[in-house]
């Protein structure tokens, strides 16, 4: 099967697009290589929707050029360009069956009707809806209307899969076994992905590369470890998570990173390539709570204010000399009975653990 | 992409061009006949203002017009409140009671006040068998049955836009209300009527702008004693063949009734009225 | 919050309002009276005995059908055709095109019938078939009124149908026609039947229009009444009244009855 799929990369150079004076997407550039899974992910209103209808063919930018392969694709139509794709709430067609809203793209694009009724079993087994053949999509439940949804943007073999926030309607645990679902259909397919979402631990679980929009702009592309722990702004860094902010004092450069004081505390960040200011951020997980001053690595010393149970994670609210509020976060296995408010505690972490903004 | 600007002109154009043959052209031929008929230039429009016959029927239009407004919309606003927040058999009565006479012929409706009001009709017929009258009282071929009959014609039309004001509402700020302590009637005359006022604006615009140009019910009811103006028209165009005036008149309703349209835009949004 | 006592009096105080026009039809139509009056003591049914003798009676029932029909499949078609093309490729001029479409519905009556009577006898110089009193020119001329009606059906029934359907059709390769038979067409047939219905009943019951361009040779039902309520008010009037308004009941209970049944099953 995967030989079907003629996997495609797609290249957007100063894509933009406006609507009078306001402009939903400004200069975007990127590209999508043959194979990957790329996520589009941002709040609403970011501008990743309307990324992805310029790319299904939907809309048509203001600006810019969108090649596929090589060739020119920004004025081809969608019905021309033949993306699968995946839309938020389905969009199955309601008067059809499963089999027959499976078998719409193969009888649009004219193929006979015994290869259609072929292709069409094939994927079916595939996505796990045998037996649902003849049911229409009310009598579905989510899921199985999420894998129709899927199956009918798959079957035709497209060069490139769209995803526009699929999962949205579906409950936590659906949610992450179609999550599941749609990762082995990429590894088996080997189809160019690409799926818009404004749920990032969805985005970090999925993606190979996450292209994260804000204001109509792409403010970073990278794989998640790289979004995550070296976000280019302060944006992508509170977009992915929570994050504490340190403003230290004389910071210098070292070879490998950087030297600075936080309330009377050294802090030594090795940092290598990475650019140097006196914004330092850490996520909540990335410290580690002691008792007593810890040897070695970065350290600060504050007092426990609430604790939120999470149930796997416990999250500590902390309270610095200084009067600078963290938040700290452990798998709660690791909590100690002494941690209780009021309790003066350290917070430390490695050198190599955070990231200058 | 040539075919793509023409695929929407091959679907918009048939209706376009049927309406623009056989309507907005011949519109503006009858406006040619208002300055041409029967001798070119203004003088039609300036009979058609300053002709005291055509004034007071004018005047008499607009204020029956205005009477019938205010009764309609009351009326619908009272059986619009049951037919939407009533028990299900209140619901299914009223529904019936708006439904039924909202497809029943204008002619048959009109009729039915002339069997029910006309001298040897239901009512004096009984009135008289009950010995409580001896003479029959006059109340059609007057303005009596022709506000009557517009009213019943009007009444369903302003239930549609209510309703759908009185459905549109959110339940839980009357919940709110009642747990803040107020009474029904104080909920109902501050918070559920200024919630459905554009409802009820649009409804009396549209039934005023309807009653303007309506001419069936007033001319079987008024019985060409109290002529409105869409019946002036009728009479102007064919009884006495003044066409250069009727079509004068014509024109000033148009305007009249477009000026008010603009105003119903302004006040309700169009896509509230559709429901 | 349920309506109060009073609340519920007043609607039925205009329910009755409404409904006693048409329950006053009734004993007038059985009066063995020439002239319109109450029945006293002998019921008779010489009116509806005098609409089955009447040849133009029948004449003007089969003319109003054809007329209905032929008017109602042409609106139908252009306000589907026009509703489509609105939604399908929501051209930048749509709203002002469609408020083109609707100007038959929303101006008055009475100067829509002016402008058709001069489309019509107009015509009437050229032609002999599309014309001042004909009834290809009447079926024209109500497929002019009741298009806006149409339009406005469709729209509504478009409104309810999802959009990304569509898209999702066309990010397939649809062409438009595989998009309007296969896809949006069955999702919007019960939206399309009732346009036609409403289009066919508006004509039947066309009389405002119809006093203008017809005079002696289309002679439509609405019209051969209009004559039997002007001058010597004929009770025949009340036993074609009687007719039509049981014709209408008995569609609005079925109705009723059949949404009622549908909504119990779900």
């Amino acid at each position: 099967m995967k030989s079907g799929h003629e996997a495609a990369e797609i290249t957007a150079s100063g894509i933009g697009k406006a609507y009078g004076d306001f402009h939903a997407l400004r200069d975007i550039s990127l590209t999508i290589g043959s194979g990957e899974f790329l996520t589009l992910l941002g709040p609403s209103g970011s501008g990743k929707s309307t990324f992805l209808m310029i790319l299904a063919g939907f809309e048509t930018p203001t600006s810019g050029t969108l090649r596929k392969n090589g060739a020119d694709i920004t004025g081809v139509p969608a019905e021309k360009r033949a993306f699968g794709m995946v839309f938020q709430g389905y969009a199955l067609f309601p008067h059809m069956t499963v089999e027959q809203n499976i078998a719409f793209p193969l009888q649009v694009q004219g193929r006979a009707d015994a290869d259609i009724k072929r292709s069409v079993n094939t994927i079916i087994d595939r996505v796990g809806l045998r037996g649902h053949e003849k049911k229409r999509p009310s009598g579905l439940s989510g899921g199985q209307q999420q894998r129709v949804a899927l199956a009918r943007a798959l079957v035709f073999e497209p060069s490139v899969l769209l995803l526009d926030e699929p999962f949205s309607a579906l409950d936590k645990n659906l949610r992450s076994s179609m999550q599941e679902e749609v990762r082995r259909l990429h590894q088996e397919t080997g189809t160019t992905f690409v799926f818009v979402t404004h749920d990032q631990s969805e985005a970090l679980a999925l993606s190979t590369r996450i292209g994260i929009f804000n204001h109509g702009q792409l403010q970073q592309i990278g794989t998640p470890k790289d979004v995550y722990e070296r976000p280019a702004n302060r944006f992508v860094a509170e977009f992915l998570g929570d994050v504490n902010f340190l403003s230290l004092s004389g910071v210098k450069a070292t070879a490998d990173g950087a030297e600075g004081l936080f309330e009377g505390h050294p802090m030594r960040i090795s940092a290598p390539g990475q650019f140097v200011s006196e914004h330092f951020a850490i996520r909540p997980e990335h410290m580690v709570m002691f008792e007593q001053a810890p040897a070695e690595g970065n350290m600060l010393k504050a007092e426990i204010g609430d604790i939120t149970y999470l149930g796997a994670e416990t999250r500590f609210g902390l309270k610095t000399p200084g009067g600078i509020d963290l938040v700290l976060q452990m798998p709660t296995r690791e909590v100690k009975s002494a941690f209780q408010p009021g309790r003066q505690v350290w917070a430390g972490w490695p050198a190599n653990q955070g990231f200058f903004l | 992409m040539k075919s793509d600007r023409l695929k929407p002109a091959l679907l918009l154009g048939p209706l376009v061009l049927f309406l623009g043959l056989a309507y907005l052209v011949p519109f503006l031929g009858v406006m040619q006949w208002s300055v041409t008929l029967p001798e070119t230039g203004f003088s039609q429009y300036g009979k058609a203002v300053s002709d005291p016959l055509i004034q007071s029927v004018f005047l008499r239009t607009f204020r029956i017009c205005l009477i019938v407004t205010l009764c309609a919309v009351a009326a619908a606003y009272a059986i619009a409140y049951v037919w939407v927040r009533g028990t299900p058999a209140q619901r299914l009565v009223t529904e019936l009671c708006i439904l039924i006479p909202f497809w029943i012929s204008v002619l048959t409706r009109a009729f039915g006040w002339v069997a029910l009001l006309s001298n040897r009709g239901l009512i004096n017929t009984w009135l008289q068998a009950a010995g409580i009258i001896s003479e029959p009282l006059t109340m059609v071929r007057n303005e009596f049955g022709v506000v009557l009959g517009m009213m019943h014609f009007l009444i369903p039309f302003a239930v549609f836009p209510i309703a759908s004001a009185m459905r549109s509402l959110d339940e839980r700020v009357f919940l709110a209300a009642r747990g803040m302590g107020a009474s029904r009637l104080r909920i109902f005359w501050s918070i559920f009527v200024p919630m459905t006022l554009p409802g009820i604006l649009g409804a009396g615009l549209m039934v005023f702008v309807f009653a303007l140009g309506f001419f069936i019910t007033p001319a079987i009811l008024g019985g060409g004693r109290s002529v409105m103006i869409a019946e002036l028209i009728y009479l102007r165009l064919f009884q006495s063949p003044d066409w250069g005036l009727g079509a004068a008149i014509s024109v000033i309703l148009m305007l009249i009734v477009g000026a008010l349209l603009v105003l119903m835009l302004r006040l309700v949004r169009p896509n509230k009225m559709l429901g | 919050m349920k309506p109060t006592p009073i609340a519920v009096f007043l609607a039925f105080t205009v329910a009755l309002f409404l409904l006693l026009p048409l329950i006053a039809v009734v004993p007038v139509s059985f009066t063995p009276a020439r002239f319109l009056s109450m029945p006293t003591d002998v019921w008779s049914l010489r009116h509806y005995q005098a609409l089955l003798d009447n040849p133009a009676w029948l004449q003007s029932i089969w003319l109003s059908l054809r007329i209905g029909i032929l008017s109602s499949v042409i609106a139908t078609l252009l306000a589907l055709m026009f509703s489509l093309g609105i939604w399908m490729f929501r051209p930048w001029f749509g709203s002002l095109l469609f408020g083109f479409v609707l100007l038959p519905m929303v101006a008055p009556p009475v100067v829509s019938a002016i402008t058709l009577y001069f489309f019509l006898t107009t015509l009437s110089k050229v032609n002999d078939v599309v014309a001042y009193d004909t009834w290809v020119g009447v079926a024209i001329a109500h497929a002019v009124m009741i298009a806006p009606f149409a339009v406005v059906m469709v729209t509504v029934a478009l409104a309810q149908v999802d959009r990304r359907i569509d898209l999702a059709a066309r990010g397939f390769g649809a062409s438009v026609s595989q998009r309007v038979f296969k896809v949006i067409l069955p999702n919007i047939k019960f939206g399309v039947f009732t346009a036609f219905f409403l289009s066919f009943v508006l004509s039947w019951e066309e009389i405002g229009v119809t006093l203008f361009i017809t005079s002696v040779d289309a002679v439509t039902l609405p019209r051969m009444m209009w004559m039997g309520l002007r001058d010597n008010i004929d009770p025949a009037i009340a036993a074609i009244s009687v007719i039509l308004i049981i014709i209408v009941i008995t569609v609005i209970l079925a109705k009723t009855a059949v949404t009622f049944k549908l909504s119990r099953k779900t």
